[in-house]
């Protein structure tokens, strides 16, 4: 019988894990469940986030707030980018095959992947812990980071947002209806163009803020954006693409697999993601808690 | 105009290509072995996208199986080619009958992701299985198979064995080629078109939809295994990331960069594709990068891919030159 | 319709430009090596130690009267793009030698180009056994670096001599690791059979997040680790592991093989370095016992790489290269057949002391420098002190 606090270092770090893709899978999420484009780029726009905000520690120095002015910064400045790729490209794109669009956020993810390259060369670059955040206290035996616990906190705080601003704002009650029948959007009246171009704003500002609050727990490197950028579509399509909860749940159940697979088969634990994102897909195509989309 | 259309091309491109080891260079030879193989990948997922309308987002994981089957039967248990090559197909088509069982029973997106999936459970397993597979450091030194009464041949005699191996992937090649050209071209055929223009209308005049997407999708894996086989054989060596996502999307940019519309477009994709990265990559590193404006310039410049916009300029043409 | 497909395929093979093939030109030695990625950590500067090498040599005057011109190609630390890259600067690049690779997946299957394409191969980094074993070893390949048998066993005793019992081991899951690791574990068990391993991790190479692996080690309750995550793998699991207590828990009784002691290692954490780990490193500017030419070639690497306190890993692109150099020489030719010859049994003059590539194995008896990290107020990382370079010759058979 395993140790009890053991268990619960490994649930922690599972759930700490599943708070950081949450905030990445809900923006991923977001923009198929309005706009039905599944945005490969997503992950690139989570590794500028992160090299946003290096870059702006870099320049602030190690004071007590530089790290939140970076976080506040890349997300910013991710969200932005975001809007002009949406208005100068993507939405050329609308009326064509999925394919199309699918391709066009890939060609992104190359162009982005080098460009990093270029401003940031290929060593990995690290952040430190903010100042306030770097110790760590005791809880059932195990030492919890404090910045773990900040994130464990923001990831239900964002959702909570998310929640209220979905069901309490009129943008919220629109990106809803979007999710259910698009057409009927256009047909009220609705201005769709800018309710599209608000929600990729939206799901990039998630993305960069992602990217820029991982950095003081992984090392920022080339080839960062693909590999959340898999993870990311794992936990959306358990979940359910472009079901809000279901992004929660899916990040959840993903961050435990994959703390406890490596106990049960410690050489496979990557294959289980992969079995399990195909089981859902086979049983339940939509996902979790998501809906059968209308074709 | 009307004389060249008369030109049998298919037979003229076969024996172009088998001319290519006469240059001498030995670059030539690799990077054509490299086109021929590349070529057969992307034509076997157009049968899929092009001819189905079914956008696989994993067809890398039969091409993966194929080359670990060929590899494995090849350098682990020393079978001949002869027995290996096939194997390749054969594997590749019975994982695609049980992967594409539960695809096809999904649509557009679904569909992608389930293949994606699949293909990724494909990768791991190569990845992980040490013992079999070698894991993440694959497999090196695949051996070549043994061509040597090629040495008998007139004319071939003198060449070296990777330009023999070029000549058997060539003539090979140019036989699974014809045989999709037939597939596509027979009632089967059309059954895909049909289903693909309007999968409602084909069921409604009594087409098991899912049952001949099933059997597209077998046929499908199966080249692409095929290919996988010769590739692993050409590489040296047989390595996981055969089965990665990335080679999935890598053979669909060559797809439609080609041109889905056509049998042909996406071979004429490898060859652009792979003939431009060999010049682009010896001046500059950020290929990616390069492809990637490649392909949005594609996206919303020439949709049709590049026989398509052939296609078009030439219709143009013909109007001109009426007119 | 066909037609067009065939005007296409002439445009493509117009922009097929013949690659550049000249006889009285330089000697081209092609270089793949992961220049990106985490695996670029060590790749990057020991590719610029080799470009020194060649510069200093062609200042004055080249080898064989002609220059040497370095072809670096970035193998993204994959064994697949090695073998690709490889086989380009064969085919595509003409070069006449191959030196580089970094990892023990890309060392091996390069290797097979180079017996294929009958070119010599040095491999100046990968160390796992595998390379040189009886059954991978053929004409053309040869190694100045370290193996997994001598870190493994130097490790070993290195541990053997600490008051522990219970020890745990984590390895990144590929050749290397696996290799190293072995070799640990049956040394160790020989030296001090009292020992017992307690927990055994395998985190996939280039694995983002160590934290459940962590967990799980400690939860086993080791007294003692051995691990050989290198480069920038390394650097990731230090930074989560720290937070976590890991190495309190161990009371810092944790020995990272795989350079982790290395200058670049400590440099990239600074503040975030386990300080009071041990670990090893190809070469420490800092290290002063060593041999006078090796003061003076710190002293040329630091200018050469404008850096106060430079690289470790400069040095093994630097070694692969002068024995290239001097191979070259000693056959007075740049034939492949007889600069293989000329390598069996070939003594070097390197910053470290001489180095002898063995006729049994290809293999040079090149060792690394070990020691306990410790906080220097002279530097703003940590650095190993005392640092010692131990000897291999007791454990290479």
């Amino acid at each position: 019988m395993p140790d009890p606090s053991f268990l619960f270092a490994q649930s922690l770090s599972g759930l700490t894990a599943a708070m950081f893709l949450f905030l990445i899978a809900s923006g991923l999420s977001l923009i198929f469940g309005v706009l039905r484009v599944l945005n490969f780029a997503h992950g690139s726009f989570y590794m500028l986030g992160a090299y946003l905000a290096f870059q702006t520690v870099q320049s602030l120095g190690r004071g007590p707030s530089s790290f939140w002015w970076a976080v506040a910064g890349a997300a910013v400045g991710v969200a932005v980018l975001g809007g002009l790729v949406e208005r100068l490209l993507l939405r050329h794109l609308y009326g064509k095959e999925e394919l199309y669009q699918l391709l066009f956020t890939y060609a992104l993810v190359l162009i982005v992947s080098d460009a990093a390259k270029v401003f940031w060369g290929t060593q990995q670059l690290s952040v430190s812990r903010p100042p306030g955040l770097a110790g760590a206290f005791r809880l059932f035996g195990t030492l919890v980071p404090y910045y773990n616990l900040f994130i464990l906190l923001l990831g239900p705080g964002i959702a909570f947002a998310f929640w209220l601003g979905l069901n309490r704002t009129r943008a919220g009650r629109l990106i809803r209806a979007a999710a259910l029948d698009r057409e009927m959007l256009g047909a009220l009246g609705v201005n769709v163009s800018r309710l599209y171009t608000g929600v990729f704003v939206l799901g990039s500002f998630l993305a960069g803020l992602g990217g820029a609050l991982v950095t003081p727990v992984k090392t920022i490197v080339p080839g960062m954006d693909v590999e959340i950028i898999v993870e990311a579509f794992i936990v959306v399509v358990i979940g359910g693409l472009g079901s809000f909860w279901g992004t929660f749940l899916g990040a959840l159940i993903y961050g435990q697999v994959l703390s406890f697979g490596i106990l049960i088969f410690p050489r496979f634990s990557i294959f289980s993601v992969f079995a399990l994102m195909a089981v859902v897909l086979i049983l339940r195509p939509w996902g979790l808690l998501g809906r059968p989309l209308k074709s | 105009m009307s004389g060249l259309r008369r030109i049998p091309w298919a037979p003229l491109a076969v024996v172009v290509a088998l001319l290519v080891p006469a240059a001498g260079s030995r670059f030539y030879t690799f990077v054509a072995t490299d086109v021929a193989i590349l070529a057969l990948f992307a034509v076997s997922l157009n049968l899929l996208l092009g001819y189905t309308g079914l956008v696989s987002f994993g067809h890398a994981a039969y091409f993966g199986i194929g080359a670990y089957t060929t590899g494995i039967l090849m350098k682990k248990a020393a079978i001949p080619f002869v027995l290996a090559f096939p194997a390749a197909g054969v594997l590749a088509a019975i994982f695609a009958l049980v992967f594409g069982f539960f695809c096809v029973r999904l649509t557009k997106i679904y569909f992608a992701m389930l293949t994606l999936a699949f293909a990724q459970i494909v990768w791991a397993i190569c990845f992980k299985w040490n013992d079999v597979t070698g894991g993440e450091q694959g497999m090196p030194e695949i051996p070549y198979p043994d061509l040597a009464w090629m040495e008998r041949l007139p004319l071939a005699g003198q060449l070296r064995t990777s330009d023999h191996f070029y000549l058997l992937t060539v003539v090979l090649v140019a036989a699974c080629l014809w045989l999709l050209r037939r597939i596509v071209g027979s009632p089967f055929g059309r059954i895909l078109t049909t289903i693909r223009e309007n999968p409602e209308r084909a069921e409604f005049i009594g087409v098991n939809v899912r049952r001949w997407e099933l059997f597209a999708f077998v046929i499908a894996g199966a080249f692409a295994g095929l290919a996988g086989g010769l590739f692993g054989i050409f590489n040296r060596g047989v390595f996981p990331d055969f089965a990665y996502w990335s080679k999935s999307s890598e053979v669909l940019i060559m797809t439609i960069l080609g041109g889905i519309g056509h049998f042909y477009g996406p071979a004429v994709g490898a060859l652009v594709l792979l003939v431009l990265n060999q010049q682009i990559t010896s001046y500059t590193e950020y290929w990616p990068f390069i492809l990637g404006t490649i392909l949005i310039v594609l996206l919303f410049v020439f949709p049709g891919g590049i026989v398509g916009a052939l296609d078009a300029a030439a219709r143009r043409l013909t109007r001109v030159r009426r007119a | 319709m066909q037609r067009r497909m065939v005007l296409a395929a002439l445009l493509a093979l117009v922009l097929l430009v013949p690659p550049p093939a000249d006889a009285q030109k330089p000697i081209r030695v092609g270089f793949p090596m992961i220049m990106s990625g985490p695996g670029a950590l060590f790749g990057e500067p020991a590719s610029k130690g080799a470009q020194m090498f060649v510069d200093e040599l062609n200042a004055k005057g080249g080898v064989l009267g002609r220059k040497i011109e370095l072809v670096v190609r970035d193998t993204k630390g994959n064994a697949d793009e090695a073998v690709r890259v490889s086989r380009e600067l064969i085919l595509k690049d003409n070069v006449d030698f191959l030196v580089g690779t970094l990892t023990s997946a890309e060392g091996p299957a390069v290797s097979v180009v180079a017996k294929e394409n009958k070119i010599v191969f040095i491999a100046p980094i990968p160390k796992t056994d595998q390379l040189t074993a009886p059954d991978k070893l053929h004409p053309y390949v040869f190694r100045v670096a370290s193996t997994t048998t001598i870190e493994g066993r130097t490790a070993a005793e290195l541990i053997a001599g600490w008051n522990v019992k219970r020890v745990a081991t984590i390895s990144p899951d590929y050749a290397y690791g696996q290799d190293v690791t072995r070799t640990f574990v049956e040394h160790i068990k020989k030296v001090k059979p009292g020992i017992e391993i307690v927990d055994q991790q395998w985190p996939k190479l280039g694995e983002a997040d160590y934290t459940p692996f962590i967990n799980a080690q400690m939860a086993k309750k080791p007294d003692a680790v051995f691990s050989s995550l290198w480069g920038g793998h390394f650097v990731t699991f230090a930074k989560q592991a720290k937070p976590l207590g890991y190495f309190d828990a161990i009371k810092y009784n944790f020995f990272g093989a795989g350079e982790a002691a290395s200058p670049e290692s400590t440099k990239a954490m600074g503040a975030d370095y386990p300080v009071g780990i041990w670990g090893n490193s190809y070469d420490a500017f800092y290290w002063t016992d060593g041999p006078p030419a090796h003061r003076d070639y710190v002293a040329r690497v630091s200018k050469y790489l404008k850096d106060e306190y430079p690289s470790s890993w400069a040095i093994q692109g630097y070694i692969g290269m002068l024995a290239l150099a001097e191979a070259i020489k000693k056959a007075n030719s740049t034939d492949s057949d007889k600069v293989a010859k000329a390598l069996l049994g070939l003594t070097i003059d390197t910053p470290h002391g001489k180095l002898t590539i063995r006729e049994k194995d290809h293999q040079a008896n090149r060792a690394q420098i070990y020691g306990k990290t410790v906080k220097d107020p002279k530097y703003p990382f940590a650095i190993m002190k005392p640092a010692t370079y131990v000897d291999p010759t007791k454990f290479m058979d």
